[in-house]
């Protein structure tokens, strides 16, 4: 085995990401033929393979290694494509794979008999190709377009079922506003580019680059982290962030993704598209001063609280777990937020496992939903959690699973979600401890959050799999629910097992042991507090019990305390009326601004136009009237004079030989008259 | 007595007739007739300014020369209007105007 595996890491990882290349190229070729997605699926197995033995393993707390190639040249600046392979991007990419592989197990039984399939397997090998390709880039243009790529294979799965005008909407709204954030990302490449005249990821943030050490590479003397320009591009990079990783206010697009394939859903949840953000930043976190820190703190916290609250009141299952994640990449971004980097790494990692998990759940669910529908020939929305209930009598199996990934998103004890979470909220206590003041409001925030986060997952598990079926006059009716397919639960259990806390560690309670907090240890400012490893896990377990409780009085129970009319329901349920705020203000702001540019255009520019050409016309008449009669004219009158003077002595030469002798002896006789008179 | 006047009237006046009948008959042979008038009329002169040359008698010499020349004249023009008549069927100069541009 290991003289296989005695490729160099970089060659290995090139394969990782080549093999799914190979898989769309191949599949796109192929077309309508390429239905069974054997070839996505063998290329994303072996790139696990690779990407685990050939790449993780060596790489892991081991070295760095990078490696690069001359792209091109303008002028004096030399660009450069490679591959780095570090702890950080040897464990993102295992990651993408990892999750990949189980989406596309799933998806095999999932997807089978859409008429559309063979665009399914080949986007989905461009999405991997993409995001594998985004995680061991060298250069931060190389980034760069493996991100816009990750954006556009995301845009066609989003839209995979592009006849359903929603899809449509849903895809168009989330490349628009990925390109807001592909601008930010643009103008951090451009400004770190005009200033340190290199794109090298590792000669810019490795362990001896320009940000890390503050040494300059003879460009710039010493690098002042305080300089306006490097808050500028911290913040630039965090806006590309915010967009790919769906933070407050730019996360809109997220919730109408789900408008998408479940199994999407879940891949762009776990791993890949979202996850992008959050390893940009750890990636550049040596850029970040304390202002840009401070920025992604507030601008996490507000995702956090604000999509948890959301997340309350929406009645869609793919919605709930949307906005969920939203709020779990908030929880991640403060964890970058507060330097602790490796917190939201683990937390990625984690997070990967338990939502892709929810996902496929809810897909099979939803699968068995729909099935339901058009058996019964009923009209209902499969994805509605009003409509389930009951569901764990006939899926006892995807029920287990969903219990798993609940218990771990809410951060119950021997979870992997436990550990992540509880890193991070522990270390944004003891750092808004080490600062004091207002600042202790983001912990007691991310408290608050983790709490709501128990109770809506929690709402989902009653409402979906307790309570009574609400069609189940048709189950007697001798119509059945049936536990998903063996090919969906197999990936289901893998990721179940991995959302427990011996995946990750060998302790059930305490993070610092996990080997990814181990390995990307990160230097913390605030000294750590043992009161607060005892206390927070204790409240946040005790509350998880508590809203637990409550939830289980007001769903299962029936004792719901709230009308389906509050004004807090319609606010969580309407987003905040977020979506429609930017209809208001953006889009009617938008086609406003255009209309009243038509007008101008059309009345003062055109108008000017107009006036011109019609002044034009005039004086062109004016000079024909000129040109006809006096130019012309003048000619005319010299031909016709001309004319007509040949025209009187031309009946002279009539060719009649007397009339000529008539005029000879005419002039004859004048001469002599001439003479006589003279 | 007869005198110098005389004849140049009367030469005078077969002159006109001649040249009348080049300028206005509508016969080709008219026209030679005309012309062999005026010829002749320019002979009738020669004669009659023949009497201040009665030594040599140049002017009657001159008139039998014109005589010979005007015969022979007609001669050639009796052969055009021949060749005319061939080539237009018509001897009537109105109807010849090939003159014409």
């Amino acid at each position: 085995m290991n003289t296989f595996f005695h490729i160099s890491p970089v060659t290995a990882s090139i394969l990782v990401m080549l093999f799914p290349l190979l898989a769309f190229i191949t599949q796109a070729l192929l077309g309508k033929k390429a239905i069974s997605g054997n070839i996505s699926l063998i290329a994303i197995l072996a790139s696990t393979i690779i990407s685990l033995f050939g790449v993780f393993l060596p790489i892991w707390n081991e070295t760095t290694v990078l490696q690069k190639w001359e792209w091109f040249t303008i002028g004096q600046h030399t660009l450069h494509v490679g591959i780095l392979v570090n702890n950080l991007t040897a464990l993102m990419q295992l990651i993408v794979c990892i999750i990949a592989l189980p989406v596309h197990i799933y998806s095999r039984a999932y997807m089978k008999g859409d008429s559309g399939i063979h665009r399914y397997w080949m986007y989905l090998s461009l999405f991997c190709f993409a995001m594998l390709g985004l995680t061991v880039s060298l250069n931060l243009l190389q980034l760069y377009i493996f991100w816009e790529l990750v954006g556009f294979a995301s845009y066609l799965l989003i839209g995979f079922w592009f006849t359903k005008e929603t899809a449509a909407q849903a895809n168009k709204k989330a490349f628009l506003i990925n390109r807001i954030g592909d601008i930010g990302f643009l103008v951090g490449i451009a400004l770190v580019y005009a200033h340190c005249g290199t794109l090298d990821l590792s000669a810019l943030f490795g362990q001896t680059g320009t940000f890390f050490t503050g040494v300059d590479m003879g460009i710039i003397p010493t690098l002042d982290k305080n300089v306006l320009w490097v808050t500028f591009a911290g913040l630039a990079f965090f806006l590309g962030a915010m967009a790919k990783s769906a933070q407050f206010p730019l996360h809109v697009w997220l919730p109408d993704a789900m408008e998408g394939p479940t199994s999407v859903s879940s891949l762009i949840h776990a791993a890949t598209m979202v996850a992008a953000g959050v390893f940009l930043l750890c990636t550049v976190f040596p850029l970040f001063n304390e202002t840009v820190l401070l920025v992604i703190t507030i601008i996490g916290t507000i995702t956090a609280l604000s999509a948890a609250l959301f997340a309350l009141g929406q009645y869609d299952i793919k919605k709930v777990l949307a906005f969920s994640t939203i709020s779990q990449l908030g929880f991640m971004m403060v964890g970058v937020g507060i330097g602790a980097w490796d917190a939201a790494m683990f937390h990625l990692t984690t997070h990967a496992f338990f939502k892709c998990l929810l996902f496929l759940c809810a897909g099979a669910i939803i699968h068995e939903m729909a099935h339901l529908k058009t058996k019964a020939e009923l009209d209902f929305d499969p994805q509605d959690l009003r409509n389930m209930g009951g569901l764990r009598r006939f899926m006892p199996k995807t029920f287990i699973c969903m219990v798993v990934a609940s218990l771990s998103l809410a951060g119950f004890p021997f979870t992997s979600g436990y550990l992540s979470k509880d890193s991070i909220v522990i270390t944004a206590y003891e750092w808004a401890n080490h600062l004091g003041g207002v600042y202790v409001l983001i912990p007691v925030v991310l408290i608050i959050v983790s709490l709501l986060t128990a109770f809506y997952i929690g709402r989902i598990i009653f409402k979906a799999f307790f309570g009574s079926f609400k069609y189940r006059t048709y189950i007697k009716a001798g119509f059945t629910l049936h536990e998903a397919p063996k090919a969906m639960l197999i990936p289901m259990f893998f990721l179940a097992a991995g959302s427990l806390f011996p995946f990750f560690g060998p302790s059930p309670v305490d993070y610092h042991r996990s080997w990814i907090m181990l390995t990307l240890d990160t230097d913390s400012i605030s000294p750590s507090l043992a009161q607060a490893h005892l206390f927070i896990p204790a409240l946040l377990t005790a509350g998880a019990v508590l809203v637990w409780l409550i939830g289980w009085s007001w769903y299962v129970k029936q004792k719901y305390p709230l009308s389906e009319n509050n004004v807090l329901v319609r606010f969580a349920n309407k987003q905040g009326y977020l979506n429609e705020f930017n209809e208001r203000i953006f889009v009617t702001g938008t086609l406003e601004l255009s209309r009243i540019l038509y007008a101008f255009d059309r009345h003062v520019v055109d108008g000017f136009t107009r006036l011109f050409s019609w002044f034009v016309r005039r004086l062109s008449v004016v000079v024909y009237w000129f040109d006809k009669h006096i130019v012309d004219g003048l000619v005319n009158l010299f031909a016709h004079v001309t004319y007509y003077i040949g025209h009187l002595v031309r009946h002279i030469q009539n060719g009649q030989l007397q009339a000529y002798l008539g005029f000879a002896l005419t002039v004859v006789v004048l001469g002599i008259l001439y003479l006589i008179i003279k | 007595m007869i005198t110098l006047t005389h004849f140049l009237v009367v030469s005078a006046c077969i002159f006109c007739i001649g040249l009348y009948a080049v300028l206005a008959k509508r016969n080709t042979i008219m026209i030679l007739v005309g012309i062999e008038l005026m010829i002749n009329a320019a002979i009738l002169n020669f004669v009659a300014f023949g009497k201040y040359d009665k030594v040599n008698y140049g002017g009657q010499v001159f008139a039998l020369f014109a005589i010979v020349l005007a015969a022979a004249a007609v001669a050639v023009g009796l052969a055009i209007i021949l060749n005319v008549y061939r080539h237009f069927k018509t001897i009537n100069p109105e109807n010849i105007h090939e003159l014409k541009d």
